[in-house]
């Protein structure tokens, strides 16, 4: 499963003998070739955002780079891109399975190969990966890869983002390892298979020649590469960047006691119906200096295109302990080689064709984040990492202009971007991706300048941050206003429970909802309020909404799930709002600096009856008025928080 | 002539008259920074001088630590945490770190509290179309609360301003009358371009630097007038071109970031006089080298930068990255074992471990002192007395089982590759091919680190120029004034366009010459463009557009420039996609007095012979027997082969083995590989 076998001993106790016996070179010509490899990938990167032509890819940074090792040192992935951690995780994997089956005997100099099936590579269709074999003198030396999202890959949903899709047959044109290029030459029958069964195939046409360019460039480099420093320390390098990537993680890890713990998190329902809940249950086993997370006892898979792979959960793995216990060295393919996963098969991060369908599988994996998150809090004491914003919460919308073209607004209008935990570090940030992810955010005019939408708030919402010494980052709410009849896809999969969860004594951050608004008799552009009354005429789409009112309600509300009914015809002038759940809080909420809570209150970010119920704190003023005039009322706080320790139960 | 560039610990005052250099340094004192600025001006007699052209990092400093003045923002309702958002995007250390925090938001150090950014109901389209009318009455009430704040300035950026710009234009006029007479920023002013963040980024920053600079400006123009300076007193923005200082604090935000383009623009400007044309620009600081370029004789520029990571500003500025690798670097030892180098520094103070001032970890300095390099006695015009058994026991005291020699040779071989790796990324991002390329070594101690980068790198040459410590000071002396004005417009480029962006381009050069007034030397107009091709979402800046005016005839002609220049940097030309101008950009050129390098008096060419040899612990292993040389007893055209050392009063420079030198006609020393020899 893992690269190569960890060095027994440890890579600072090498002498240089032993080093240049081990990886061929000297550590400081290992040290500058890993770090080249690093820039040789952004630079891969940056050319491909800057010259796409798909948003997902120029607005999103839907794609990844990776550069890895040949066959015969088992593929070890060195240095990767700072953007979609779910790829970068997959890689390895991905090329590996992509040239063997193919046949690494039938590869040549200027081939390129691709494929997409989710089974084979991870993540979903639309994501293909390319791959160019690169040699050297004759040699396979290495891959160089791009995964890239494209904007279409045909089935039944145009852009294909959907949490209702039941066969991979609706979701998808599949395509199994096969040659774009052969020793440079284009294969027209590839082309014309792939171009021919999807939308926007001028489009995705040329971002392919882009990327196709760009995997020429990381061949040049990592060529020039060899002939300055010779090929045995090339490979040397990957493998030692590797070996430091895994001998980081293992000594995190074996500074935690010896234990077993355990952490679930839920995946609300499936596009099929409500009844069925998708828990990921992890149990951790931890002795010296590794791990066997053992994910058994998981749900079975889902009936629709929610699910995700094995790669995924695997990936998924790998970044939740990159964020426990390697937070700040680069990700290489070393990070997953202490620890084992336990993992049966067809549950709802290890489906399986044709009818555990996968597209929204970062949501699926993000569970296993989060429940091992949950399952080292107690052993990790302070350096405990509350929930995040959990779903992406993505929104779909498509449609025809009157002059018959079809458009698509895919990621950029539901709620996809929402806030983090709090750490020990502070309060978490408002405005992030879930965990598992890193994104450029569209910029909002540019939205609105190739889709036919207004977005008319993108502000966070008072009250919504889970509670705590340290508090979570604030719900986001983001309304859009339509200018053309659409039909619109809803993805929130994570509204059940809080996904935002405390540590540390830190409360729960609140949960989120979806409404829809049918267009108003009134002209004009819809400014929606943020006040309660606001929703009295609103459809509810998801969350748990109260049924009088279609306030967002945990006490009074009945559960409504995204896929009720799975797709929102709707005319001009319809709007759509989404609230993203909130972060979880770290530390006790008594404990935090009262100055903090009047700061909130200040803000916005709490208001003066949440501080008194979340804090203890007492504050007086008038915070939207006189901002500045507003303070605490430190004998009135004194009394209520001991109040409030005194009697837990009212928390 | 004078050039002040104020930087946080000092204030470098250079002052050229009748050819001859004089210098001076004055401590900077943060809270009141044009005390230095005047008591420089005063030592070196500014009465009489033609120029005083300013640099500054003040302004800078001032945002990196957050003193900063109370300012408000107002947007399009709804959108006010824009500014806590920034572009979402984490950087490598955010990637999978839960402890991460944008430096700029809420939960960190925000530059705008959020109680002070406050939304306004009114709302333009993309296209123009006015969807909501602005609400005066709420808007009022809006600045009635910034006013009861007491805001010092107000930034104002609303969606799609830079189609149309008349909300932004009335609530500005409403800000003055709730207000009163405070600087206001409003983004269709400062940033006409599309992309709200970071068009309110930018307005927010310009904002801050009127407020810093407006009132240290009028004080210095005023006390250098008292100090009988009667020329021009100009700043420098973030590409080191000039303005008068009015006009500088019109358009704020374009200095925030001034003083390490000077290095770039006096490697351009010694680059014309000797034939170097594209030139890798390496200035060699404390803590870290500055690399940025020049090619075809021009500073490669970018049209954004960031302050902090995310923290956008849409400017021109010199294109400049950082390697944490200078001459306070600390050499540290990894936990896999590896020998680093930086990003810690020792820098000024308590500075490498041999300045004798306490500092006890080892530094690249201590390096360079150990291996021969530098003479302990002789180190800053001898006033520092170097201490050898600091160096010494600050490298013996590393946690590792190298023996001591190859400690200290690989932090110089370590520091050297760091920097060549950043040159070699650098010319990678400009599809260069590093063989052409010289490198323009300063800094005072970029002379004794970057010829040994050549062989790493594989560069052509490396040019040590004449005064290397006070290149970049120097280059605030080398540099026109430009004035400029942009706008964006979505326009495919096509017959039934190009009216448009002819009269877009009329439009900005009659602003620019309302703006500049009459004008007095050579002025060039250059217009470019930043295009795309239809579909993209990134723009190629700085297009040229051929000479003459844009017409239906001549249309093709521009979209051919952009496909030309497409293929330059990407490779591939996709001549059948129409192109789409977004923002077009005039600049106005005019010349300022200059400083040059005189040319050196000629030699008999011959190959010299050295002083005295000294042992140099070689880079590589072997000990090398250096040729020692005094830089001020060269001549033009003299040669010496490496390995080398030239010491001068301020600065060492090292040949390496393999290497030749010889004296060019400004007194620079040009570093080349041994002809048909092997480079060691």
């Amino acid at each position: 499963m893992t690269d190569v076998t960890t060095p027994d001993a440890r890579l600072r106790g090498l002498d240089d003998n032993a080093f240049r016996s081990r990886y061929g070179c000297d550590r400081f010509t290992a040290t500058v070739i890993s770090n080249r490899f690093r820039y040789i990938v952004e630079h891969l990167c940056a050319d491909l955002l800057h010259n796409a032509f798909s948003p997902v890819l120029r607005e999103w940074y839907d794609f990844a780079t990776t550069i890895c090792g040949p066959p015969e040192i088992g593929y070890p992935t060195p240095a990767v891109s700072n953007s979609l951690v779910v790829f970068i995780g997959t890689m390895t994997d991905a090329v590996k399975n992509l040239v063997e089956e193919y046949g690494i005997d039938r590869l040549q100099e200027g081939d390129v190969l691709i494929g997409n099936d989710p089974y084979r590579y991870g993540t979903h269709v639309n994501d293909v990966v390319f791959v160019r074999p690169v040699f050297d003198d004759g040699a396979l030396i290495g891959f160089v890869n791009f995964k890239a999202h494209q904007l279409d890959m045909g089935g039944v949903v145009p852009g294909g983002f959907s949490g209702t899709k039941r066969n991979v047959y609706e979701n998808g044109l599949v395509l199994p390892p096969r040659p774009l290029y052969l020793a440079g030459e284009p294969v027209q029958e590839t082309w014309s298979l792939l171009l021919e069964n999807i939308r926007f195939a001028d489009l995705v046409a040329l971002d392919m020649q882009t990327i196709c360019r760009g995997l020429e460039l990381g061949e040049r480099l990592l060529k020039e590469s060899v002939a300055r420093y010779g090929l045995e320390a090339m490979l040397g390098a990957m493998r030692y960047a590797t070996d430091a990537g895994a001998e980081r993680m293992a000594d995190a890890i074996e500074e935690l006691p010896d234990g077993d713990w355990e952490g679930e998190a839920l995946l609300d329902c499936d596009g099929v119906d409500d009844l069925e809940e998708y828990v990921v249950r992890a149990r951790v086993i931890k002795r010296g200096r590794n791990v066997e997370v053992d994910l058994s006892g998981s749900s079975r898979q889902a009936r629709t295109s929610v699910n995700g792979t094995v790669l995924d959960a695997k990936t998924a793995v790998a970044v939740a302990f990159k964020y426990l216990f390697d937070p700040h060295g680069t990700f290489t393919s070393g990070a997953i080689r202490p620890i084992d996963i336990l993992l049966p098969e067809q549950t709802v991060m290890s489906a399986l064709p044709p009818n555990g369908v996968v597209f929204l599988f970062w949501d699926a994996t993000n569970l296993i984040v989060s429940a091992i998150l949950q399952a080292f809090a107690a052993p990790l004491g302070r350096l405990a990492v509350a929930g995040d914003m959990g779903s992406t919460n993505l929104h779909n919308a498509s449609g025809f202009y009157e002059d018959g073209t079809q458009w698509v607004s895919a990621i950029e209008c539901g709620g996809e971007h929402g806030p983090w935990g709090a750490t020990h570090a502070g309060d978490g940030d408002s405005y992030t991706f879930h965990f598992q992810l890193n994104n450029l955010d569209p910029a909002l005019e540019s939205i609105e300048s190739s889709s036919p939408v207004i977005i008319t708030r993108r502000e966070y919402v008072p009250d919504t941050s889970g509670p705590g010494e340290n508090r979570g980052g604030a719900a986001v709410l983001k309304d859009s206003y339509w200018l053309e009849p659409a039909e619109h896809h809803s993805m929130a999969l994570r509204f059940k429970r809080p996904s935002g969860f405390g540590v540390q004594g830190g409360g729960e951050g609140m949960n989120g909802g979806v409404w829809l608004w049918a267009p108003s008799s009134e002209p004009g552009v819809r400014l929606i309020s943020v006040e309660p009354e606001a929703y009295h005429d609103a459809t509810p789409v998801s969350g748990w909404l109260d049924p009088e009112t279609n306030e967002l309600s945990r006490e009074t509300g009945a559960y409504k799930f995204f896929a009720d009914p799975p797709v929102h015809n709707t005319e001009v002038g319809a709007s759509f709002r989404y609230v993203t759940n909130a972060g979880g809080g770290w530390g006790d909420p008594l404990d935090r600096d009262p100055a903090r809570v009047r700061d909130d209150v200040r803000d916005g970010y709490v208001t003066i009856g949440g501080a008194a119920r979340d804090y203890g704190v007492v504050v007086v003023g008038d915070p939207d008025e006189y901002p500045e005039d507003v303070a605490v009322d430190v004998g009135a706080t004194a009394e209520l928080r001991a109040s409030l320790r005194g009697e837990p139960s009212a928390r | 002539m004078f050039g002040v560039d104020v930087g946080g610990t000092f204030t470098d005052v250079v002052a050229v008259r009748d050819g001859v250099i004089e210098v001076t340094k004055v401590p900077t004192d943060a809270s009141s920074p044009q005390a230095a600025v005047l008591e420089g001006a005063a030592r070196l007699d500014v009465a009489g001088a033609q120029v005083f052209n300013h640099a500054s990092t003040h302004g800078l400093n001032a945002i990196i630590t957050r003193r900063l003045p109370k300012v408000g923002f107002l947007t399009t309702e709804g959108h006010r945490d824009m500014l806590d958002a920034g572009r979402a995007w984490r950087p490598f250390d955010g990637q999978t770190n839960p402890h991460w925090r944008r430096s700029f938001g809420d939960a960190a150090r925000p530059l705008v509290p959020r109680y002070l950014r406050r939304g306004v109901r009114e709302r333009i389209s993309h296209d123009g179309t006015e969807l909501i009318g602005l609400d005066e009455q709420q808007a009022r009430h809006e600045l009635a609360v910034l006013s009861r704040c007491g805001v010092a300035g107000v930034a104002i950026c609303l969606l799609h301003s830079y189609v149309d710009p008349a909300h932004e234009q009335r609530l500005l006029a409403l800000a003055r009358e709730v207000l009163g007479d405070i600087p206001v920023s409003i983004s269709s002013a400062v940033s006409p371009l599309a992309k709200e963040y970071v068009r309110a980024s930018t307005t927010v920053i310009d904002v801050f630097m009127r407020l810093i600079y407006t009132g240290y400006a009028t004080e210095l123009d005023a006390k250098l007038g008292d100090l009988g300076f009667a020329g021009a007193f100009n700043f420098a923005d973030c590409a080191a071109t000039l303005m008068p200082w009015q006009h500088a604090l019109d358009q704020a935000h374009r200095i925030v970031f001034a003083g390490p383009a000077g290095g770039t623009m006096a490697s351009a400007r010694l680059g014309r006089a000797t034939g170097e044309t594209n030139v890798v620009c390496c200035d060699v600081g404390g803590t870290s080298t500055d690399v940025s370029l020049v090619l075809d004789g021009a500073p490669v520029l970018n049209t954004t930068f960031e302050l902090e990571h995310d923290m956008v500003i849409n400017a021109l500025s010199a294109e400049v990255t950082s390697v944490g690798a200078g001459g306070g670097s600390i050499v540290a030892v990894a936990p896999s074992g590896s020998l680093v180098v930086g990003p810690a520094s020792a820098g000024a103070n308590p500075g490498p471990a041999c300045y004798g001032r306490g500092g006890t970890a080892p530094t690249v300095t201590d390096a360079c002192l150990l291996m021969g390099i530098l003479d302990p006695d002789g180190f800053a015009g001898g006033e520092i007395k170097l201490d050898i058994d600091a160096a010494r026991s600050a490298f013996e005291g590393l946690d590792t089982p190298l023996p001591f020699e190859e400690r200290v040779r690989s932090a110089y071989r370590i520091a050297v590759s760091n920097i060549g790796e950043e040159i070699t990324n650098i010319a990678i991002r400009h599809g260069l091919d590093p063989r052409e390329l010289t490198l323009m070594a300063y800094g005072a101690a970029g002379p004794m680190l970057l010829a040994a980068t050549m062989d790493d790198v594989g560069l052509g040459r490396v040019v040590v120029p004449p005064h290397p410590g006070l290149f970049s000071a120097l280059g605030l002396l080398s540099t026109d004034f430009v004035h400029l004005e942009s706008r964006s417009k979505y326009l495919v480029l096509s017959e039934d366009t190009a009216d448009e962006v002819e009269t877009i381009y009329i439009d900005l050069e009659r602003r620019l010459r309302e703006r500049v007034g009459e004008i007095s030397g050579a002025v060039t107009v250059r217009r470019t463009f930043d295009g795309r091709l239809l579909g993209q979402t990134w723009e190629m800046p700085f297009v040229h557009v051929p000479d003459g005016a844009v017409t239906p005839a001549s249309v093709p002609a521009v979209v051919t420039s952009f496909h030309d220049e497409y293929e330059r940097r990407f490779g591939q030309r996709f001549a059948d996609l129409p192109v789409q101008g977004v923002t077009y950009r005039v600049e106005l050129i005019i010349e300022a007095p200059k400083y040059d390098h005189p040319e050196l008096a000629p030699g008999a060419g011959q190959e010299l012979e050295p002083s005295r040899i000294v042992e140099l612990m070689g880079p590589a292993g072997a000990p090398l027997a250096a040729g020692l040389y005094q830089r001020d007893t060269l001549a033009a055209g003299d040669r010496l082969t490496g390995p080398a050392v030239v010491r001068e009063a301020l600065s060492t420079t090292v040949v390496m083995p393999g290497q030749v030198a010889r004296i060019g006609s400004r007194g620079e020393i040009i570093v080349e590989p041994e002809p048909n020899g092997s480079a060691a």
